[in-house]
């Protein structure tokens, strides 16, 4: 009887444990600033992305195919956007998006959403691609 | 002069001309080639800016401390350069790189005798960048358990001393060789790591140091044993939640050996287990931490009577820090941090029964940091702090052949700590 009555606890237990974790994980979901990553194809150097892209939000991730590392898009006043490469300044590691900015979990360097230092070791800002604005679409230049 | 003679002086300047220039063309190019592959790829500040997505770099860097300590109750005052990093790390590709972290402790090491000092490899290991979200790393590294064990530099804590509960409860830093597999999620701001290790090795934990002892830090881990370590990050507002865990077996030795003392060797054979949790909070200047940790060595009985060790089989440890920035209003790049954090940790919360253990108040601590760090910049930082101890009792059963002029040990002590730290 014990075993049996043991047995219900445990069951109902793991049960309510799963209920939990499959409510936390959609309300996590929910509350997250989650930011639109954009996969895009290479085109010669530079890589194209649609201005309507932009319409659920200012901030895009573009994720170029082949590529390593992402660049962050932001949609600024007047019109005007900046790609910031997300490749941390001091020891070339890749950057995680973060509800301030951008952070590297190597060393724990801390960019703010303009790419500029605020926690070391790194030194420099984030490198900054040119943009141009064509007919409803944005082109990101990879190459000085 | 006449016209032949002009055109001709004309010509012995335009001779002398073009040689100064050969001559200088010639003094650029062998200096370019008196500089070796490795330095041609080392990136100056300038080269650096032009850099872009380059597929080969090196890079130095580095960071480093120094603090004056006065303990009140030995009225005794040390100085000391801590610690010198060197990072050398190397980008062979955009997919493959290579990261390292030589450190001197204590500047010197002289004819063996260390007197605190010491040289070693803090991180060497090799990054496989799977795509821009993914990663492994295999060698020598830092895993992520705690706050401070992966974010170490000075510029990137307060206090000149590390939290001592990320010294003696999580050993940090805490390195050991192995593989591990680095993610974060698009859909949401998590972050996810998980590695296989080397394990710990009993034989070496001491009394009042936790498991530090028991650390290989790359050099001849035992391999029979071995441990698994994982942690999830996540960012909610100015939130950031972290918790990470560790399984690792403790005996490294051949089944023979270790079935001749009665105990499980294998993977996980005689296991730690470390669970931890922490958030950090930041905003507007202000900023907080809190950090809880706990140890349970299920078999410490086994150890102490196997061994002749004292370790407990559980152990503790907790902080809460708040800090703020007095200059963070002033939107400038410098930051003046004051900061205030308790501490509480136990290094024998729960001791093995049937005589197999002493129990040491002095390992029960509390400690109360007040003070503040000066950033005139993000890599630099002078420091000051004062640290307020107070433990356990002591047991008189641990005090074998005390010298005639020891003193009556003192359950409270208060330091002065002095400091500067570095990081580029």
């Amino acid at each position: 009887m014990n075993t049996e009555r043991r047995k219900f606890i445990k069951s109902s237990c793991n049960f309510c444990l799963m209920a939990a974790g499959g409510f936390l994980l959609s309300e996590l979901s929910a509350c997250s600033p989650a930011v639109k990553v954009l996969k895009v194809p290479v085109s010669g150097n530079t890589v194209t992305i649609p201005l309507n892209a932009f319409a659920s939000g200012p901030q895009l991730i573009v994720r170029p195919s082949g590529w390593y590392y992402d660049i962050a898009v932001r949609k600024k006043e007047k019109n005007t956007y900046e790609a910031l490469f997300l490749q941390c300044t001091h020891q070339q590691n890749q950057l995680v998006v973060d509800p301030h900015g951008y952070k590297c979990n190597l060393h724990g360097s801390q960019f703010d959403e303009d790419g500029k230092v605020v926690k070391g070791p790194a030194g420099r800002p984030l490198k900054r691609f040119n943009t141009t604005i064509g007919p409803d679409q944005l082109i990101i230049q990879l190459k000085d | 002069m006449t016209d032949s003679g002009f055109f001709c002086t004309m010509k012995y300047q335009l001779a002398s001309v073009f040689f100064i220039f050969q001559v200088f063309t010639y003094i650029q190019t062998e200096a370019q080639a008196f500089r070796t592959g490795a330095q041609q790829l080392i990136l100056s500040n300038e080269d650096s800016l032009h850099a872009g997505t380059n597929s080969q770099k090196t890079v130095i860097s580095g960071y480093g401390s120094a603090f004056y300590q006065r303990n009140f109750n030995q009225e005794q005052s040390t100085l000391t350069l801590e610690r010198a990093v060197l990072f050398v790390g190397h980008q062979f590709s955009q997919k493959i790189s290579f990261f390292s972290e030589l450190e001197i402790e204590n500047a010197k090491v002289e004819g063996g005798t260390s007197n605190g000092a010491e040289i070693s490899m803090e991180q060497a290991f090799l990054k496989f960048n799977l795509n821009p979200k993914q990663y492994l790393v295999a060698g020598l590294f830092t895993p992520r358990i705690g706050i401070l064990n992966e974010n170490h530099l000075p510029v990137n804590f307060n206090g000149v001393e590390r939290p001592l509960v990320e010294q003696l409860i999580i050993p940090a830093t805490w390195r050991e060789l192995g593989v591990g597999f680095y993610g974060s999620m698009d859909q949401l701001p998590l972050n996810y790591s998980v590695a296989v290790l080397n394990g710990l090795n009993a034989q070496n934990f001491e009394h009042g140091n936790g498991i530090a002892g028991g650390r290989a830090e790359g050099n001849l881990a035992t391999a029979n044993n071995l441990a698994i370590t994982a942690a999830v990050q996540y960012a909610w507002k100015d939130f950031k939640f972290q918790i990470s865990g560790y399984n690792g077996g403790t005996i490294g030795l051949s089944p023979r050996g270790s079935d001749s003392l009665g105990l499980n060797s294998g993977a996980l054979g005689t296991p730690i287990y470390l669970g931890e949790a922490d958030l950090q909070f930041n905003r507007d200047g202000f900023s907080a931490k809190a950090l809880g940790v706990y140890i349970s060595y299920p078999d410490a009985g086994k150890i102490n009577n196997r061994f002749g060790k004292n370790i407990a089989n559980g152990m503790y440890g907790a902080y809460a820090e708040l800090a703020y920035d007095w200059l963070h209003k002033k939107n400038a790049q410098a930051q003046f941090i004051s900061f205030g954090r308790l501490e509480m940790l136990d290094m024998n919360a729960s001791i093995p029964g049937k005589g197999d253990a002493l129990y040491d108040g002095t390992e029960k601590q509390t400690h109360l940091v007040l003070g503040f760090g000066y950033l005139p910049l993000p890599n630099v930082v002078i420091k000051a702090d004062v640290r307020l101890l107070h433990t356990g009792p002591q047991n008189p059963d641990l005090v074998i052949n005390p010298p005639p002029n020891q003193l009556p040990y003192r359950q409270s002590n208060q330091f002065l700590n002095i400091g500067i730290g570095y990081s580029f």
